[in-house]
């Protein structure tokens, strides 16, 4: 089947339209070049369908051997760490590009015209409101922010969802309430910490952003000759980009999560303002899932209240795995200049509600 | 990636979801809760992979009937939503819109910029992961890493009292939790048995301990009971089930404590299905 289907792109690839409408505004990203280079002459390529096949060969004849590096504690603890960060995120990841899939396929851009203000400094607030809606973590957010983006939402109101929906949606505020028995005060101050954080991104972005930092999702390509199909490419296709990067993502946590020694955390439990920042490192560090953060938050009974909160606020919003995602989907540009930004602001806000409330 | 092998890989990540979700290895890695989740997103990948492959052959028996060439040229105007009114359910078409993907994403030279990135490669390597590693449950290494934690219950509502049974099988986190916040009142006369797997402690001690999850293993958080006279000290990850009585000790009210309990017997024991609790 392969020789066939190269044979056939050699018949389309002279196309001189074909060219023209391949060379989006990204095209200069040198990621995609096909490792493959079919000659026209050839009837058989070595394309990656053979790489694919003669890889797994190889590992499957080489599995004892594989299997054998992973004998001592810190490894097996690190893939073990690395396996259930990918398949946890994994139902959450394929809401995301369903609902992204959705978006594409059935909802028409008119619709978000309609529903959002027009002024963007506007909108703002109502994404961030809008999180509510999604009762997804961050692995669900980062695909819906760039479907968004895609139907032509402005970059700023989609990226206040983007950080809002992981940490105030029902389920994570919930789970909150029910992590912090005797404080229940601190899903309030989580809900206010994170809008207000989200809504300030928001306002920066307007302010400071550049259009040129953000590579908006590109979704024309993808969409078929009906809307299932659209709705189908749309998905595999953000599937496989953001499932990538959150490969990159688990594996950079998993490291951090067995080989940083946990006595320094100890060291700066008693100074407030340094367990703030720490927390809010931590958090990053770890990249557990919004959705259940609020307990491991509740387990670092030895920091403050505040120093907590400011790990529930960061940890949806800036952490290893939702790093890469926004790597991925809206360029590094974008995310070396958004992420700490948003840490910047998130730790603020956590210090500055979790002053007045907690 | 060319588009046969973003199919083939969305099979493959679906179908490891699947694999260790159909038997009890998905409990390993994550809450148990998760389960509908995982079949669920498993059973979408595998369809959206298997409906991608048939995409290609049709569109290659299509070419095969010669009708792509004069599709290529129509491709400029693919980008507008007027295949909105399109009723066309998805069937095979014989206007040579299809032909579109595959200018798109074949292992040409010019399409760049618009299939996933190579980064989609990496999804292979928690499927390799599944199916050649298996990583293990976590174990010692990681509650020997961490300080254990006892949860203050919910509300300050009295704790049902244990169940009948002699002994009664209770869990690690629900004795911590009885014996350090609520002074191991319900506890008190009782002949409770419990599982768990050794952890080292200082001294020569060992723990017998327990991981809890809430939603992965990332978030595992460790808790321990000190047995006192136990007959032996077993190996680290050896699980046991040791019989016996609460005992005061360890500390009351305070998160960070580790209660005691008296062992009257213990045997070694497999590892439950689900290793957290």
């Amino acid at each position: 089947m392969s020789d066939q289907l190269s044979s056939s792109s050699d018949v389309t690839n002279p196309d001189p339209v074909s060219a023209s409408t391949n060379a989006g505004p990204a095209s200069s990203d040198p990621t995609n070049s096909n490792p493959s280079s079919p000659s026209p002459q050839s009837k058989w390529s070595f394309g990656s369908l053979e790489v694919l096949t003669i890889g797994l060969v190889v590992l499957i004849l080489g599995q004892r051997w594989i299997a054998s590096w992973f004998t001592s504690p810190e490894l097996r603890t690190a893939a073990t760490v690395f396996v259930s960060i990918v398949v946890q995120a994994i139902p959450f990841l394929v809401l995301g590009v369903v609902l992204s899939g959705l978006i594409a396929a059935y909802v028409p851009p008119s619709f978000f015209v309609k529903v959002l203000p027009k002024r963007p400094a506007l909108a703002v607030p109502v994404a961030g409101v809008a999180g509510v809606l999604l009762p997804g973590c961050e692995c669900a957010s980062v695909p819906v922010a760039g479907g968004l983006m895609a139907r032509g939402v402005a970059p700023a109101a989609a990226l206040t969802f983007l950080l809002s929906s992981p940490a105030i949606n029902p389920v994570v505020i919930v789970s909150t309430f029910v992590a912090f028995p005797r404080n229940h005060e601190m899903a309030l101050a989580r809900l206010l910490a994170s809008l207000l954080a989200s809504v300030l991104m928001g306002w920066l972005w307007l302010r400071f952003g550049k259009g040129e930092w953000l590579k908006v999702p590109a979704r024309d390509h993808l969409l078929g000759s009906s809307r299932f199909q659209s709705f189908r490419q749309v998905a595999a296709h953000d599937f496989l980009h953001a499932g990538g990067f959150l490969v990159i993502g688990a594996f950079a946590a998993a490291v951090l999560n067995v080989f940083i020694p946990t006595e320094w955390l100890q060291a700066v439990a008693d100074r407030p303002a340094l367990s703030v920042v720490a927390l809010g490192l931590l958090a990053v560090v770890l990249s557990v899932c919004s959705e259940a953060d609020a307990f491991v938050a509740a387990s670092l009974t030895q920091f403050s209240l505040t120093g907590r909160l400011a790990f529930l606020v960061v940890g949806p919003m800036v952490d290893m795995k939702l790093f890469a995602l926004q790597a991925g989907t809206f360029g590094r540009r974008f995310a070396v200049r958004f992420a700490p930004t948003t840490f910047v602001v998130a730790v603020m806000c956590a210090s500055l509600i979790g002053w007045w409330l907690l | 990636m060319t588009r046969e092998v973003q199919a083939v890989v969305l099979v493959f990540v679906g179908g490891a979801i699947l694999r260790i979700t159909a038997s009890d290895t998905y409990l390993r890695y994550v809450k148990e809760s998760l389960r509908p989740w995982l079949l669920a997103s498993s059973i979408i990948l595998i369809g959206l992979g298997l409906l991608a492959l048939l995409d290609i052959v049709r569109e290659s028996r299509r070419e095969q009937a010669g009708l792509s060439v004069q599709g290529a040229a129509e491709r400029g105007h693919l980008g507008d939503d007027s295949r909105g009114g399109n009723p066309d359910g998805g069937g095979p078409r014989l206007d040579g819109e299809p032909d579109l993907n595959d200018g798109e994403d074949d292992s040409s030279s010019h399409h760049h910029a618009h299939g996933p990135s190579r980064a989609a490669w990496l999804l292979l390597l928690p499927v390799l992961a599944i199916f050649l590693v298996a990583p293990p449950a976590l174990g010692s290494y990681t509650a020997s890493r961490q300080v254990a934690v006892v949860a203050a219950p919910g509300s300050d509502a009295q704790l049902p009292t244990l169940p009948p049974g002699d002994p009664v099988p209770v869990l690690v986190s629900d004795y911590a939790l009885r014996a350090v916040w609520d002074s191991g009142k319900t506890l008190e006369g009782r002949n409770i048995s419990m599982t768990g797997f050794v952890s080292p402690g200082k001294n020569g001690k060992w723990y017998l301990t327990r991981l809890t999850l809430t939603c992965c293993a990332a978030d595992a958080i460790a808790v321990k009971v000190l047995p006192i006279d136990a007959p032996s000290a077993p190996l680290p990850d050896t699980w046991v089930t040791v019989t016996g009585s609460w005992v005061p000790g360890g500390g009351t009210n305070n998160p960070n404590a580790i209660p005691w309990f008296k062992v009257a017997s213990m045997k070694v024991v497999g590892q439950p299905d689900n290793p957290y609790e």
